[in-house]
C-alpha cells in the first residue's frame, strides 16, 4: 500500500522560469534513465526477489524513486510557469508546448514518449541487480549532463541531491548483489536462477 | 524563510537521515548502533510531524474536514517558498 505525504523529499523553489532547462530536465521524468523508469523497474522486479534484504531494498528504492519523480515534475512545472507565447517561441520549447501546453508529460528531452522498453524485469536475481546497478549509473550520468547545462542554483541544488541519491542506491544494490551471491555456490553463481530454481539456495 | 517552510525543512532533514539508515539496514540488518539511531530519528520524525500538523494542517492522512485540500501543494512554490 502506498500513502501520500504532502511534501517533497527535498525542496524545489525556482524563482526564474526557464523553458530550455525544462526541456532538458523532462528527460528525468519520462526519459530512458528517468525516475519513472527507475520506480517501475524496481517495483516490478521485487516480486522475483527470493531474499528478504532484496525485497526490502527494491521496495524502498522503488518508493524513493516516486519521490524523485515528484521532484522532477515540480522542477519542470516551476520552470514553465507564467511563460509568454513569445518566450515559448524564442526558447525552442514550442515543440513540447504544441502537444502538452505546460502540462507535465513523461517524455524524453528529444521527444520520445515513455515506454516500458526502458526497463527490464528478468526474473533472475543476478540479471536484475546488474540492470539496477547500471540504471543508477546511467541516471547519475544524466544528472551530470544536466549539471553541465544548467547554471541556476535553484535548479542545481535539487538536481545535485538527486544525483547523490543515484550513488547511494548504487552502493546499496552492490551490497544486495553481494548478499545474493553469498547464498549461492561460490564455484558457479550462474549455475541456477535463484528466483526460479528454489532448490539451489544454500 | 517563513516558519512553515522552516519546520518542513527540519522534518525533511530528520526524515532523510532516518530514511538513509533504513535503506542501509536493508543490507546491514545486524548493525545494532544503526538500528538504535534509526529508532531515535524515527521517533523524532513522528514528534515533528505531529507538531507541524497541529499548526499547519495535514501532511499525511487527511484530517477531519477538508484541510487536506488547502494550499500549498508541494510542487507549487511562492515568493517565500512553500515546500
Amino acid at each position: 500500500m502506498f500513502q501520500y505525504e504532502k511534501k517533497l523529499q527535498f525542496p524545489v523553489n525556482i524563482k526564474t522560469p526557464n523553458p530550455v532547462y525544462a526541456k532538458i530536465i523532462i528527460s528525468q521524468f519520462g526519459g530512458p534513465d528517468g525516475e519513472l523508469a527507475a520506480s517501475l523497474r524496481y517495483l516490478s522486479q521485487r516480486y522475483a526477489m527470493p531474499y528478504n534484504e532484496l525485497k526490502g531494498l527494491l521496495t524502498d528504492i522503488g518508493t524513493e524513486e516516486l519521490n524523485h519523480l515528484e521532484m522532477i515534475g515540480a522542477i519542470v512545472f516551476q520552470l514553465t510557469r507564467n511563460l509568454s507565447e513569445a518566450e515559448i517561441k524564442k526558447s525552442g520549447f514550442y515543440d513540447y508546448f504544441v502537444d502538452h501546453t505546460t502540462g507535465i508529460y513523461p517524455v524524453s528531452s528529444s521527444g520520445t514518449p515513455f515506454t516500458a522498453a526502458y526497463i527490464a524485469s528478468k526474473g533472475d536475481v543476478i540479471s536484475d541487480l546488474h540492470e539496477d546497478l547500471a540504471a543508477e549509473q546511467k541516471a547519475r550520468t544524466t544528472y551530470d549532463n544536466i549539471l553541465r547545462l544548467v547554471d541556476d542554483p535553484d535548479v542545481r541544488e535539487p538536481i545535485k541531491f538527486l544525483r547523490q541519491r543515484e550513488i547511494v542506491h548504487y552502493q546499496r544494490f552492490g551490497e544486495g548483489l553481494r548478499l545474493a551471491t553469498d547464498r549461492l555456490n561460490s564455484r558457479n553463481f550462474y549455475a541456477f536462477n535463484p528466483s526460479f530454481d528454489v532448490k539451489c539456495n544454500k | 524563510m517563513n516558519k512553515r517552510r522552516q519546520k518542513l525543512l527540519t522534518i525533511s532533514r530528520v526524515q532523510f537521515a532516518a530514511w538513509e539508515l533504513h535503506l542501509y539496514l536493508n543490507t546491514h540488518p545486524n548493525d545494532s548502533a544503526a538500528t538504535l539511531r534509526y529508532k531515535e530519528l524515527e521517533a523524532e520524525y513522528q514528534r515533528l510531524v505531529a507538531e507541524f500538523e497541529q499548526e499547519f494542517g495535514p501532511l499525511t492522512l487527511p484530517a477531519q474536514g477538508n484541510a487536506w485540500l488547502n494550499d500549498p501543494w508541494p510542487w507549487e512554490n511562492t515568493k517565500e517558498g512553500n515546500n
